[in-house]
């Protein structure tokens, strides 16, 4: 990996670190700690989107003190993967394409975290996404079905709108800036 | 005196630009000059800094025709301090000692070239601080001495002394002459043209990409703020300064 | 932000390998683990590595593996206590499932001793040290960088988050009203934010490259901790450990 690789993996770790600010002051039911993770994969490519998510995944348990979330690293990988082919396929050139894209992220991820969540975890990692959880439960559901409903509802809105707002940051990048970055497609 | 870089019709183009950010430039700087470089914003100052220490087309693409040749170690400053600083390191002297340490020197050497560089620009008493707990001009000021601390023998600045203050700024610029006595050649592109001209021993004027003027410093008197002045006819200095206007008021 | 606390105990002066080793045998033991009372065990001696960091890291890694944890045990409580399945136990008013309340005490027994070796792992190895430790044995300088350095360049990055939300505000952006609202104030707020940071990028390549960064040499490593070799054998004990946790493991399971 080049340093501009690495510099630009570090720009995609620390957006993913810091959105859930930004977010936050808006009081939105979201976490786009996805952001640079898709980012990186379509300035950069899919090793470097990887990069960015396991970085983040580590860094992000560094700073909350929470370490028993590392074994959603996976959904990291799959998220990066995904993401530098929907980049591929230019999903991220027009919203149109991109929020379908991201609400595809949203199942793919979902479908990776549920299980982590339900056998590693029994049900129980974040505090929205559990609360969900439990009222799905106390409903009656059987808690595979509390704890899958949960994530993808969570996932769907947030992957959704992390890759709308990656499709808006490409967009309003200057030709000059954008022509520094190869992997993009325009 | 031996060239540490010379140009020679060098044209470059930035990727995806429109237009030649140079255009068929040539410029020679020796071990133990000052070269000042002038000029409006988009006349190719700063891209001459990034071509002539082969940072471009290198590290930023784009495409490169001429011919460079290119003699020794190339330390490059930049006006921002914090986009400088690796983040790797938690105390002014590591920060310092970070470059020879990544050239592969042994310890001492490296620690010596550390604490040579903290003296010459005076800040030693910083070296156990944290980079992030600085203020811009002594952030500055250790940003110059990490560049230092590689012993370059051409030496980039690009509008260094942006962020300081006049103090600071002054104590910058002082600083280059020692240097250039030491055999460095040394590159400064900057909008402040009193304090330039007041350390270069050669400037050259680049407009639109293409060198204009090359030759004694005076030739800073033609250009920016020291330009408009002539023209309205203010008497000395160029540009001019506070005193000299209040003067020229009072009368 | 959790952090380093200086000190002078054991785990301080012990190579950073050695303090996240016992971290990490935690957290894959942890994992292994299936019981109530081999979970608490563990817990225990999670609990007996923070107090070997001293007072000050015993008493920081436990108030914050207690503030993590009890949002989940109430969770595990309700979820798997209240919740769970039969056989019931009567307590008072209320009956909790058996089963359940043995699945909540190994569910938040596990974050609890994973979140408590960590935070002491954390607490004990001071950053500098780890990247020395890291440069010396020959890291790749990627590892370390993005490791390290995105750490540093956090604060400044929410410093321009905080400026951008404030230089919005005075051009009119309300961040309230219906969610639809505050959904397009997030173009405004996130958008200069990435873009600026897309913008710092060659300079900062341009810098790292200037001062040797990730080049073909060797970096030195001018204080690299001290290594020894009865903790190069307590890590390789670690190793078998959490081989031999995972083989007791999967031997149980198909017994």
């Amino acid at each position: 990996m080049t340093l501009r690789d690495l510099v630009l993996i570090r720009l995609g770790v620390a957006v993913n670190l810091v959105i859930g600010q930004v977010v936050a002051a808006l009081l939105l039911p979201i976490y786009l700690d996805s952001v640079g993770t898709i980012l990186v994969a379509c300035l950069v490519g899919p090793r470097a989107a990887i990069a960015a998510g396991l970085v983040s995944q580590i860094l992000s348990a560094v700073i909350s003190g929470n370490f028993s979330w590392l074994p959603f690293a996976v959904v990291q990988i799959v998220i990066a993967l995904y993401a530098w082919a929907a980049a591929r396929l230019g999903l991220f050139r027009r919203l149109a394409t991109a929020v379908p894209a991201g609400l595809g992220l949203g199942l793919v991820a979902a479908s990776c975290s549920a299980p982590i969540s339900y056998f590693v975890f029994g049900g129980v990692t974040a505090g929205g996404v559990t609360m969900v959880t439990t009222v799905l439960r106390a409903l009656g559901a059987p808690l595979g079905v509390a704890v899958a409903s949960a994530s993808y509802a969570t996932d769907l809105l947030d992957k959704a709108i992390a890759c709308a707002l990656v499709s808006a940051v490409l967009r309003s990048l200057p030709q000059t800036l954008a022509a520094r970055f190869p992997a993009l497609t325009r | 005196m031996t060239a540490v870089v010379t140009l020679e019709g060098v044209t470059f183009r930035y990727p995806g630009a429109a237009r030649e950010a140079l255009c068929g430039v040539s410029l020679g700087v020796a071990a133990g000059e000052i070269v000042a470089l002038a000029g409006d914003a988009g006349a190719g100052t700063s891209t001459l800094l990034l071509v002539a220490t082969g940072f471009a087309p290198r590290l930023v693409g784009g495409t490169l025709t001429g011919t460079r040749r290119l003699a020794g170690r190339c330390g490059i400053v930049f006006s921002r301090p914090w986009t400088q600083l690796t983040g790797l390191c938690s105390t002014v002297g590591d920060e310092v000692a970070f470059g020879p340490a990544s050239l592969g020197l042994a310890r001492e050497p490296v620690l010596a070239s550390a604490g040579r560089a903290m003296e010459r620009l005076g800040i030693t008493h910083l070296a156990t601080r944290d980079p992030a707990h600085l203020s811009g001009g002594e952030l500055q000021r250790v940003v110059v001495a990490s560049v230092l601390a590689m012993e370059p023998d051409l030496l980039a600045l690009d509008d260094p002394a942006a962020e300081l203050d006049p103090a600071g700024a002054d104590a910058l610029y002082a600083l280059l002459p020692a240097l250039a006595v030491g055999g460095m050649a040394i590159l400064v592109a900057t909008p402040d043209l009193e304090r330039a001209a007041s350390v270069a021993t050669r400037a050259v004027v680049l407009a639109g990409g293409r060198v204009v003027a090359d030759g004694p410093t005076h030739l800073l008197e033609g250009t920016g703020v020291a330009a408009i002045a002539r023209a309205a006819g203010c008497p000395p200095p160029y540009p001019p300064d506070v005193p000299s206007l209040l003067r020229r008021v009072g009368r | 932000m959790i952090g380093y606390l200086a000190g002078r105990s054991p785990l301080h002066r012990a190579h950073p390998y050695t303090t996240l080793a016992l971290a990490g045998g935690v957290l894959l033991i942890a994992f292994a683990l299936t019981r109530p009372l081999e979970m608490w065990l563990l817990v225990a001696v999670a609990a007996v590595l923070a107090a070997s960091g001293g007072r000050e890291v015993l008493q920081s890694s436990a108030r914050t593996a207690l503030l993590l944890s009890l949002p989940i045990w109430a969770l595990l409580f309700v979820l798997y206590g209240v919740l769970g399945t039969e056989p019931r136990i009567a307590l008072g008013i209320m009956s909790l499932s058996a089963p359940g309340m043995a699945r909540a005490l190994v569910l938040g027994g596990r974050i609890t001793a994973i979140v408590l070796g960590f935070l002491t792992a954390l607490g004990t190895t001071s950053p500098h040290r780890l990247v020395e430790a890291m440069t010396a044995s020959g890291v790749p300088f990627g590892r370390t960088f993005l490791l390290a350095s995105t750490l540093t360049v956090l604060p400044r990055m929410r410093e321009r988050a905080r400026q951008i939300l404030e230089a919005q505000q005075c051009r009119g952006l309300r961040i309230g009203g219906s969610p639809v609202a505050r959904l397009r104030a997030l173009g405004p707020l996130a958008l200069p934010l990435i873009l600026g940071a897309l913008a710092e990028v060659d300079e900062q390549v341009l810098a790292l490259d200037a001062r040797g960064a990730g080049g073909a040499a060797r970096r030195t490593a001018l204080e690299a901790p001290p290594d020894s070799w009865p903790q190069r054998l307590l890590r390789g004990a670690l190793l078998v450990a959490v081989v031999a946790a995972y083989g007791w493991k999967f031997w149980r399971m198909r017994g």
